[in-house]
């Protein structure tokens, strides 16, 4: 259930309901992403969080639901209000999702080319003071296949800030990284949060990261928001979601075995399971 | 768009399912027309794509050139001796050329080479999140990643073309007039008072832009519909060369039988 009041939260999900081939993804999912904050959406594989980030951003249209960014309903957006808005929302892709053309200057440099005419002298400046921010400087003409997971995920984290957006996506960035680069997307996510006051919303399994970081978290599970709170809150696990969780139990209200018929009937014990 | 594509697509036969492909192929090359205007303020974009097509090709596209062109005066030479016709070597090779063999042998190495490599490429970037990464950053990746490749294939295969025929005809000349020993003036003065340069080589240059658009535009959709997993990748590229060398097949009966 939603904690933070509607008036501070720069996204609102209500009765978000997506299905895709068949099953439905989202079934009234309903919550708020408060501005200024780091929300963690968490959750079992394959529950939607992706897809949820999609929804926001508009790369997905869901079935039915309101899906406010910024107080602008994203599903019924056209083309142009659909770009404007995206120019205000970094993303960060799973697999960083760099143009492998260009190096990681360049990258850095695309969304400015693109949408800003700016003398070369500021473009520069900007794309270095953000590699610097990601301490990245030093690899400006490095082509992506050059770089390793943490750091390509860092460019993409340079690039994702370029424009000094309100609000930036991470999908899932702690995942495939060593201990070592794990801490520093940690600390980049915590930095930019803190200093430049970017809304975040996270996707991440690891717990122990997210309670770092994270100030409100919000668990998916069969199409709905089950569960929210505090990392701490979450933590003591009050329900059976969130026992099962952050418990990491097998079993629980998340089925172990994906739903089939009788076993017995399916071993051929027709008799027995009568 | 193509996960969607896969996910509502009816089992039906493959007559319905070639249908819908070449329907949606059709709503695809609207959608890149309409993004042209768009494409244009990436101009840099178009002419590195030009540059990249063009700079792929040319080397194959020559040396392929000047070895049809010698075969093409052995094989002509001995059927004109038959008649006592040598002297019309240097038009029939022309003729050939340019007419026929140049925009065909062009558009079909022009598949293999720089179609396979576009499909590849941008089947890739489906497959990386790069396109996806483009609409975050409110980048259209039709104007930006389809477009330019599409009008960079048109625009250099009527080049290509008119490079393969002129090293084919090098190549017949060195066969003909240096090895075989026609005379060099006939072999010239018959062919320029033979070919007319609008009919024959206008012509021509209108089958290599035709096929131009359809390699690029099997390359390009190809690529950019394909399932985002390595083997979807792998099957598209193949498409595009098999697609692509039928339709050139059958469009070049269709434009001979309507330009002759
Ligand atoms: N484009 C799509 N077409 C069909 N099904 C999809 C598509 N994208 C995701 N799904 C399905 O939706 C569900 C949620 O996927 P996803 O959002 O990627 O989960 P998560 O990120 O939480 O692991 C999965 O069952 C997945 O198979
Ligand atoms: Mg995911």
């Amino acid at each position: 259930m939603p904690t933070a009041a509607a008036a501070d939260a720069l996204v609102e999900v209500r009765d978000l309901t997506t299905m895709l081939s068949g099953k439905a993804v989202f079934a009234g999912l309903s919550l708020d992403i408060p501005r200024g904050k780091v929300t963690a959406i968490m959750g079992p594989s394959g529950t939607g969080k992706t897809t949820l980030l999609k929804h926001i951003t508009g790369q997905m249209r869901p079935d039915r639901g309101v899906l406010r960014v910024d107080g602008q309903n994203v599903p019924a957006l056209g083309r142009e209000a659909l770009y404007a808005l995206r120019e205000r929302i970094g993303y960060l892709f799973q697999n960083s999702a760099l143009l492998t053309d260009y190096d990681v200057f360049e990258n850095v440099a695309f969304p400015l080319r693109q949408h800003a005419r700016l003398p070369e002298v500021l473009l520069r400046n900007i794309v270095l003071t953000k590699l610097q921010a990601v301490g990245l400087r030093g690899a400006a003409r490095l082509m992506p296949s050059e770089l390793s997971g943490g750091m390509a995920r860092r460019v993409a984290l340079a690039r994702a800030i370029v424009f000094d957006p309100m609000l930036i996506l991470y999908d899932e960035p702690f995942v495939g990284l060593d201990p070592i680069a794990l801490n520093q997307v940690l600390k980049l996510i915590r930095t930019l949060n803190r200093t430049l006051g970017i809304t975040s919303i996270l996707v991440a399994h690891e717990f122990a990261a997210v309670r770092q970081v994270a100030d409100l978290v919000h668990l998916i599970a069969n199409g709905q928001c089950v569960a929210s709170g505090t990392p701490e809150q979450l933590a003591r696990g009050e329900s059976d979601w969130t026992r099962q969780f952050f418990g990491g139990d097998a079993d629980g209200p998340v089925p172990f075995q994906y739903p089939a018929g009788d076993y017995a009937t399916a071993l051929g014990f027709t008799g027995a399971a009568a | 768009m193509s996960a969607d594509m896969k996910a509502g697509a009816p089992r039906g036969g493959m007559l319905v399912d070639g249908l819908a492909q070449v329907g949606a192929c059709g709503l695809f090359l609207l959608g890149m027309l309409g993004a042209i205007p768009r494409s244009l303020r990436h101009l840099r974009e178009i002419s590195r794509q030009i540059w990249f097509v063009g700079a792929m090709s040319l080397v194959i596209i020559m040396i392929s050139g000047l070895f049809v062109g010698m075969v093409l005066a052995l094989q002509l030479y001995y059927t004109l001796s038959i008649f006592g016709g040598t002297a019309a070597l240097g038009t029939v090779v022309a003729l050939s050329l340019y007419r026929e063999l140049g925009p065909v042998i062009t558009a079909l190495l022009f598949a293999g080479r720089a179609g396979t490599a576009m499909t590849a490429e941008i089947g890739l970037m489906r497959a990386t999140d790069q396109l996806a990464a483009m609409e975050m950053m409110a980048v259209d990746p039709i104007a930006f990643v389809a477009t330019p490749r599409f009008l960079a294939g048109v625009i250099a295969m009527p080049l290509l073309a008119n490079v393969f025929s002129m090293l084919g005809l090098l190549g017949a000349h060195l066969v003909g007039v240096t090895w075989l020993g026609v005379d060099n003036g006939t072999f010239w003065s018959n062919m320029t008072s033979n070919v007319d340069v609008w009919k024959d080589i206008v012509n021509g240059t209108w089958k290599a832009l035709a096929f131009g658009v359809v390699v690029s535009l099997i390359a390009v959709f190809q690529g950019y519909t394909a399932p985002p997993t390595s083997e979807g990748v792998a099957y598209a590229t193949t498409r595009t060369v098999v697609f692509a060398s039928i339709v050139v097949l059958a469009l070049d009966f269709v434009m001979t039988a309507f330009l002759m």
